[in-house]
């Protein structure tokens, strides 16, 4: 038997046409993953959504549904509390928006170690995963972890402040206010909303504190006091509000 | 050229044509502006080779390679199945960066006329077409080891139709454009040397039921055939060809190729000499 080129072309345009259908038929065919994690299974947490499986097609809406941690929190967490429909935002948008800081990456692998150490589950992250400083802050007052793997997330956090948030200085302020971080532009008064005590900033700075209105960072400079060596007992005193 | 492997053509732009209408539909999707009609499907999503990669997970862990979906599988199989019957014709008919490098080399046979497509000597070409199968092996390794589509940042096909998302690696871009140079001085070299898909669907050549069959008696060694062949392949040197490369094009056929004689170069299931078509 002969084939002509037209009867080959007729063949394979029916084998994939029938295939697809017979597949579609059959509920085999999917072009999309069924964000619905793989489960652990074996061990303690047999049965459980394993976060190792989370992609970066996964939107929060997706991981809300998959480990019970809300929304608000995940968006709160990864700075995007301001965002108008953080549900829809993918995780794939992290490498986008964060990518390396200070030589850490904030990336897909950066939600699953945030959710395992939420939910208390087992992950061992890339070595250069970080998680950003308000996700500690989170995970200190909602984490489900042990002390020690705080302190190994701590670690490595890193700031936001040289990342997606907005230099405009509305957006900011929104920002910063939704993830108590010191920067540079807070001022004491900031501070006090957040729930610092006039004492304790005293304690940190080691002279007595400024105007309400000046920003920490001017102040320190202007007395001789290095932004950086205050910077970091201020935002862990933040973190254990 | 004779009608009928213009059919060959029109499918190649149309199979190219809704691969890239795919990729750009899957970036307006996800912000929301998908374009009716189109699949919301991701490029993965609707390559067979990702079947491929993905058969050691499937069978060690029952999962797929992150980022591949069902439907590859399915492709494959289906690609698998014609590849069975006619050989590799998803190279030849289907495949969206075959059609591409065809393109190309016409830009190639302009500059270069009777010159093109053969500037590598046969003697080291012939051990260069096994390079493809040393990428498949490197691909499919990595692919086990890590569980992710390694190849994607190194694959020209993936730099092509997604270019403009940010998703491409530098390496995937660079062999992109070492693609495109190559094709103005070779057919299909992408094709030829590095594609391990290509390498899968070639072994296909070798126990396929209907395989290209030369009519030794009434062929005039006229050559038409060998200087059709994209791939190269010496067309005339035997009553069958089985080499591993044949993208079963159809263009050195006598029904719809250059072969000037009758029932001489057709695919056939039995011998051309008693085959009464």
């Amino acid at each position: 038997m002969k084939v002509k080129a037209t009867e080959a072309g007729i063949v394979f345009l029916v084998l994939i046409v029938t295939g697809i259908a017979i597949s579609m038929i059959s509920g085999y065919w999917a072009t999309e993953g069924s964000k619905i994690p793989a489960k652990y299974a074996e061990g303690e947490f047999a049965g459980l959504s394993n976060p190792a499986d989370i992609r970066g097609s996964y939107s929060f809406d997706d991981i809300e549904k998959a480990f019970d941690i809300s929304v608000e929190t995940l968006a709160a967490a990864f700075g995007f509390g301001d965002d108008e429909n953080p549900g829809s935002i993918q995780v794939k948008k992290f490498e986008e928006v964060f990518g390396i800081i200070d030589g850490k990456e904030i990336g897909t692998d950066s939600m699953r170690y945030f959710v395992a150490l939420y939910k208390g589950l087992p992950f061992l992250p890339e070595v250069d995963t970080a998680l950003p400083r308000p996700a500690i802050s989170i995970l200190r007052k909602e984490g489900a972890m042990t002390e020690d793997q705080l302190t190994e997330a701590n670690e490595s956090a890193v700031s936001l402040e040289s990342t997606h948030i907005s230099t405009d200085s509305t957006t900011d302020e929104r920002n910063e206010t939704a993830l108590m971080e010191i920067k540079g532009k807070t001022t004491f008064a900031e501070l006090y909303d957040w729930g610092v005590s006039k004492e304790e900033l005293e304690k940190i700075l080691g002279i007595p504190v400024g105007v309400r209105s000046e920003s920490v960072r001017e102040y320190s400079m202007s007395n001789g006091i290095e932004f950086s060596t205050v910077k970091t007992p201020i935002q862990e005193l933040l973190d254990s509000k | 050229m004779k009608r009928k492997v213009k059919a060959r053509k029109w499918i190649q732009v149309i199979f190219f044509t809704i691969a890239a209408l795919i990729a750009v539909n899957h970036g307006l999707s996800e912000i929301g502006k998908p374009i009716p009609f189109v699949a919301e499907a991701s490029l993965h999503a609707i390559c067979p080779f990702g079947g491929v990669v993905s058969l050691y997970n499937l069978v060690a862990t029952g999962t797929l390679v992150k980022k591949i979906h069902e439907s590859s599988v399915v492709l494959m199989l289906i690609v698998f199945v014609s590849a069975l019957l006619l050989g590799p014709l998803f190279c030849g008919w289907i495949c969206p960066f075959g059609s591409f490098q065809e393109w190309i080399s016409k830009i190639g046979r302009k500059l270069f006329k009777k010159k093109y497509n053969t500037f590598i000597p046969y003697k080291f070409d012939k051990y260069l077409r096994y390079l493809r199968y040393l990428v498949l092996i490197c691909v499919l390794i990595m692919t086990a080891y890590s569980g992710k589509i390694i190849f994607a940042d190194y694959d020209p096909y993936y730099a092509l139709f997604q270019f403009w998302t940010g998703e491409v690696a530098i390496t995937a871009y660079i062999a992109l454009l070492l693609v495109i140079v190559a094709s103005l001085f070779v057919e299909r070299p992408f094709c030829k040397y590095a594609c391990p898909y290509g390498a899968v669907l070639g072994l296909f050549n070798l126990i396929r039921i209907i395989p290209l069959r030369r009519n030794d008696s009434t062929c005039i060694s006229c050559s038409a055939c060998d200087k059709a062949c994209s791939m190269n392949i010496p067309v005339s040197s035997g009553k069958k060809v089985l080499d591993h490369q044949c993208i079963s094009c159809f263009e050195c056929t006598s029904t719809d190729g250059v072969c000037p004689v009758s029932d001489t170069m057709e695919f056939s299931t039995g011998k051309l000499e008693e085959v009464k078509s």
